[in-house]
């Protein structure tokens, strides 16, 4: 590892600088990632340009829509009291990421540049139709997750831009979420298969009105099943209909073999998984509900 | 390459360092300070022995660079104990044999140090998933996991 390293303390300075460095430079938030790939050569910056010096871009605002800055680290999203109820997944999600070191300083924003296919948040974002801000010399754009995550390690982002947030909407009434992850080991793993769903349920709670189910590692990127979320819509949500479901989503997967799973099991691990998060889902709109 | 000069404050002192920017708080604690109680193994952020706190968090040295700990408290296991008297953590570890070839144990202390200033009166669940972070690999884990207990009870009286 060698570089030149900035701190710069405003967006805009960290933005002049994404653009003066371009491919030659890298923004850095919480480092577990980024460090490590340039300690295995993996990327070979001349610039790093820290960000923890910059203002504003730690803070969560949940009052109506939601905004999650890029820099919040995954123990921020673990605690906060907005992401106790329906947006559960998000806490769900969070506290396997690592150990507490590396939850202490990793970031939302990082989880998913860094574009992981078996990154642990990225899928309860996906579920939550999550929106990313981008701030480059150009000015500001926002675009769906879905479709920002173009490869592994690969996003839309543009040399020299910068991820400044994440948004999403407020679950109405009758929704709720849910994240599951297997792994070999309960904590320090990364996922063989992780899997978030949200369902809203209509007025009466008797058919899905709307469903997302996103899976990690079991395809290029985290990604959804659009599938199996059209086939629950207009459904009763039945034990049937939701291993159906989970069916669906297996189908629609692509996992690969290697050293943590056989590329069967983790189809096995997806039907299993979508049919038991929307089976928790649907329990924790009705406890809400009674 | 241009050299950073960074003023550290770790353990309560100040301590001025000129290192080139790539350098990590685990390399200048071990080879510029001398301060060897913050071990390295995997440098990778798996392992936890370079476990330190920074304004009470734990975190792991090996892959936080020393410039982002300018203005931040570090804290190793060479100052957690107090005028020359063994922390109660230390103590714990001592009396439940929790302590083999001894490696991982500083990284163990400052890992449940962080964990019981925050919830001081944890199950044995919640202070084995405080240290998942830390691996052992000689121990089992459940002498460690006794001495945290007991070190926990002890503080809160």
């Amino acid at each position: 590892m060698s570089f030149e390293y900035h701190e710069p303390t405003s967006v805009a300075e960290a933005i002049d600088l994404g653009a003066r460095f371009g491919a030659d430079g890298c923004f850095l938030a919480g480092g577990t990632d980024l460090i490590i790939h340039m300690r295995r050569g993996k990327l070979h910056p001349r610039h790093v340009v820290s960000l923890h010096r910059v203002p504003g871009l730690d803070g969560i605002d949940a009052n109506g829509s939601v905004a999650v800055g890029a820099l919040v680290t995954h123990r921020a999203l673990e605690r906060h009291v907005a992401f106790h109820g329906r947006l559960r997944a998000l806490v769900e999600g969070a506290e396997v990421v690592g150990g507490h070191q590396v939850r202490n300083v990793g970031t939302v924003g990082g989880n998913i540049v860094n574009a992981s296919p078996a990154a642990d948040v990225t899928p309860v974002l996906l579920a939550l139709d999550a929106a990313v801000t981008c701030a480059g010399p150009e000015g500001e754009r926002t675009l769906p997750l879905d479709g920002f995550l173009v490869g592994p390690g690969q996003t839309a982002l543009r040399p020299g831009e910068l991820l400044t947030s994440i948004r999403f909407s407020a679950l109405s009434e009758r929704s709720a979420t849910a994240f599951l992850k297997a792994g070999r080991r309960r904590a320090m793993e990364i996922a063989v298969v992780c899997v978030a769903v949200r369902l809203t349920l209509d007025a009466a709670g008797e058919r899905c009105t709307e469903a997302r189910i996103a899976l990690g590692a079991v395809a290029p990127t985290t990604r959804r099943a659009r599938g199996a979320e059209q086939a629950l819509v207009g459904q009763a949500p039945t034990q049937k209909a939701l291993r159906e479901v989970g069916r669906l989503a297996a189908a629609e997967s692509e996992p690969i073999s290697d050293v943590r799973a056989s590329a069967r099991y983790r189809t096995l691990l997806v039907e299993t998984l979508v049919t038991r998060a929307l089976t928790r889902c649907l329990a924790r709109i009705r406890d809400t509900a009674s | 390459m241009t050299k950073l000069a960074l003023t550290l404050s770790i353990n309560g002192q100040r301590h001025e360092v000129l290192t080139e920017p790539h350098r990590t708080l685990l390399d200048v604690l071990r080879t510029d300070l001398g301060l060897t109680g913050t071990k390295e193994n995997c440098l990778e952020a798996e392992c936890g022995v370079c476990t330190a706190l920074v304004d009470g968090r734990s975190l792991n040295a090996c892959i936080l660079l020393a410039a982002q700990c300018q203005g931040r408290e570090v804290l190793t296991i060479e100052g957690v104990g107090r005028d020359g008297q063994l922390h109660p953590l230390q103590r714990a570890f001592i009396e439940h044999g929790a302590v083999q070839c001894g490696y991982c144990i500083p990284a163990m202390i400052l890992s449940a140090k962080a964990y019981l200033d925050e919830h001081p009166t944890p199950t044995e669940g919640q202070v084995r998933e405080a240290l998942a972070g830390n691996l052992c690999r000689c121990t089992g884990y459940q002498k460690i996991v006794d001495a945290v207990l007991a070190a926990a009870r002890k503080l809160a009286d």
